[in-house]
């Protein structure tokens, strides 16, 4: 194995660790959109996605279906919670909001541990087959579909944004909610839907990256973390940015363990996150 | 008014002397304390230890207890947390007044546990990698076979294979340090060599690049001292870097959770264990053989899943209290302390016990096996 294939294998391990913080972050920045509120139960969504679909592929239902009713589940839970844990207290201040979140996430992990237990689950991966190889460098398939998936919902959500007239009236709530409703919209039904999709995502990025972790009730807590970072420094209102900052956060913990030390990966991307926050705090990726 | 004052005072009586006869009544049983890491991320091997210890209480006192006297296992949760497992212990030694503790899952709970035990001169048998320093720890033994006993095993594996060129791939914490610097001890006595040193985090979902790394070295096997996903996670970024070397985990994998977790991962593996895991392939002259099946027995039938390395260490600690009782007659736990260090030649199921003033673990290296996995069960390696 050579220099080159060795800082591809960096590369690789960047992306697949990347992709996880990416789209744990895009699921956190839809929420925040709408209601200007960082949902602290992501991680928990994430872990409930992947389990889920676990189950339902063990008892025999198959993939396609597990993952689409792994999502609907987890879109008819963020809607609930919504209407019934958030909606009364919508007018509270944005610090009682977020313990709020903090609780349910604590419930929903509780809730978790009595479903499934303590042990980890393993999702078999989407397609069977031997890695990647590519100059002695190899990558997981399940990482492709990560990728594909990705970029599908990227778009999904583009579109929904900018050309619907539903995603032109939620991104309106956000930027100014007396004004929105005095134009008609409905703030309480795009804080709905907005709920509802964040946790259909969360679910989403916890059924594709099942398979390359053991997924287990407190599963959620890490990517949670990370992919708040990759929010933070991709710009809290910037679905795109923070994908990009989920990946760059994966690239940088690997290309730091690669060639300094495991022990400063960490160090290294909160000094990232520092400098951002310090030098432009809208974002990295933002344009203001 | 007379009668009056006589009815406050039989009231105030009442109220004195029932309770005391109660508690009294209580006492007649020998009350230990467990502290198990029942949520949280030790969760998955606190469960196994807390059923363990249960039923070895139940079967002590189906047999008659100790001199007629039964035990009474008094369980907390510590949440996977060492503040947590302080605070429990405090309670079952000031609240629930139990005559010895057990329990704890990891080295850090075990040091503050440890503490404690000290402090309030309470026995306590603890079962994990916190090795026991009779000079510091003159109340604590342990269960667990010492981390340099599960080194020793794999490095006279390795010794006999000729394999002499081993990586190191260790979680940054004190596990990797401890793993690091007993592999590091014992090299040269096996004539291996140590060709390097990688650390990964825990919670890191991919370990490819420190593994790329490890690969260059061209080692003949890989050792990290790590427990559950994160050696589940190591052995399936070997298979897909290719990497076909015999991968050594710690003797903490020994267990029905691990063997579900590597069971599509075709990355040998390696993992240290009490004789639990296999007692099927121990010579009938061995003394635990028998105790061993016996008490898988009990397990199946309650739990319907074999005893594994966690349920032994609980069952030899609670059967390690119960001989300890037998001995002093009577709840006095710096007497059970003596009692306890006086054991010897005590066959159970982790070896045969022999504690002295200065070794309270009291196995040794013979009392463990060496475990491969094939085709989803445990085997002796070849």
């Amino acid at each position: 194995m050579n220099d080159i294939s060795h800082f591809i294998q960096f590369f690789f391990s960047g992306i697949t660790t990347g992709s996880i913080y990416a789209l744990i972050a895009v699921s956190l920045v839809i929420v925040y959109k709408v209601s200007q509120l960082i949902c602290f139960a992501q991680g928990e969504f994430f872990v409930f996605g992947a389990l889920i679909m676990t189950t339902l592929t063990q008892k025999g239902v198959p993939m396609p279906l597990a993952f689409a009713l792994a999502i609907f589940i987890a879109v008819c839970m963020g809607a609930i919670i919504q209407q019934a844990l958030i909606r009364p207290i919508q007018g509270s201040s944005v610090g009682a909001l977020i313990v709020m979140t903090i609780a349910i996430s604590i419930a929903l992990r509780g809730l978790a541990l009595i479903v499934w237990g303590r042990e980890s689950h393993i999702l078999q991966p989407f397609t069977q087959g031997e890695p990647l190889h590519i100059l002695g460098a190899s990558l997981q398939l399940q990482v492709l579909w990560i990728f594909g998936i990705t970029v599908i919902v990227l778009l999904m959500i583009w579109y929904f944004f900018e050309k619907t007239s539903l995603g032109i009236a939620m991104r309106a709530c956000a930027e100014n909610a007396l004004g929105a409703r005095l134009m008609g919209i409905n703030v309480l039904k795009a804080e709905l839907f907005a709920w509802a999709w964040g946790a259909g995502i969360g679910a989403l990025a916890g059924a594709v990256v099942a398979p390359l972790l053991f997924m287990q009730y407190t599963s959620g807590v890490m990517p949670m973390v990370k992919g708040f970072i990759a929010m933070s420094i991709g710009g809290l209102n910037n679905i795109a940015g923070s994908v990009m900052a989920g990946f760059l956060l994966g690239l940088v913990e690997s290309y730091t363990i690669g060639t300094i030390s495991s022990k400063f990966s960490d160090t290294i991307v909160f000094i990232l996150l520092m400098v951002v926050l310090i030098f432009k705090p809208t974002g990295l990726f933002s344009k203001s | 008014m007379r009668k009056l004052a006589f009815f406050i005072v039989s009231v105030f009586f009442i109220m004195l002397v029932i309770p005391q006869m109660a508690l009294a009544q209580s006492q007649k049983t020998y009350k230990i304390g467990g502290i198990f890491s029942l949520t949280g991320y030790l969760s998955w091997l606190g469960e196994y230890k807390k059923k363990a210890a249960e039923l070895k209480v139940g079967i002590i006192n189906k047999a008659g207890g100790i001199n007629g006297v039964p035990l009474e296992l008094i369980s907390y949760d510590d949440m996977s947390s060492p503040e947590q497992a302080s605070k429990v212990a405090q309670r079952l030694i000031s609240k629930d007044n139990v005559v010895a503790m057990t329990g704890t899952a990891s080295v850090p709970i075990s040091g503050a546990v440890a503490s404690m035990a000290n402090r309030y001169k309470i026995p306590t048998i603890i079962n994990s990698g916190y090795a026991v320093d009779t000079s510091k720890d003159p109340y604590l033994f342990n269960t667990s076979h010492k981390t340099d006993f599960a080194v020793i095993t794999a490095f006279r594996y390795f010794h006999k294979k000729g394999i002499t060129k081993l990586a190191l791939l260790m979680p940054i914490g004190p596990l990797g340090e401890l793993g690091s610097s007993v592999a590091r001890k014992y090299a040269k006595e096996y004539s291996v060599t140590i060709i390097g040193e990688e650390k990964f985090d825990v919670k890191s979902p991919d370990v490819t690049t420190q593994l790329a790394k490890i690969r260059t070295m061209n080692p003949q096997a890989i050792f990290s001292f790590t427990t559950g996903e994160p050696a589940a996670l190591i052995a399936r970024n070997m298979e897909q870097l290719n990497i076909k070397v015999p991968f050594l985990v710690s003797h903490g994998n020994a267990n029905p959770g691990f063997l579900k977790l590597v069971a599509n991962i075709k990355t040998e593996m390696l993992v240290p264990s009490g004789k639990v895991m296999k007692p099927e392939a121990l010579l009938d002259s061995d003394p635990t053989k028998k105790i061993i099946i016996d008490f898988n027995k009990s397990h199946l039938e309650k739990y319907k899943e074999p005893a594994n390395y966690f349920s032994a260490e609980l069952a030899d600690a609670i059967d390690l209290i119960a001989e300890g009782l037998k001995v002093v007659g009577k709840a006095d736990p710096i007497k059970l302390r003596d009692a306890i260090e006086n054991i010897k030649n005590f066959p159970a199921m982790q070896g045969v016990y022999n504690f002295t003033a200065k070794d309270h673990h009291g196995t040794k290296p013979d009392d463990m096996i060496l475990l491969t996995i094939k085709a989803g069960k445990w085997e002796l390696p070849k």
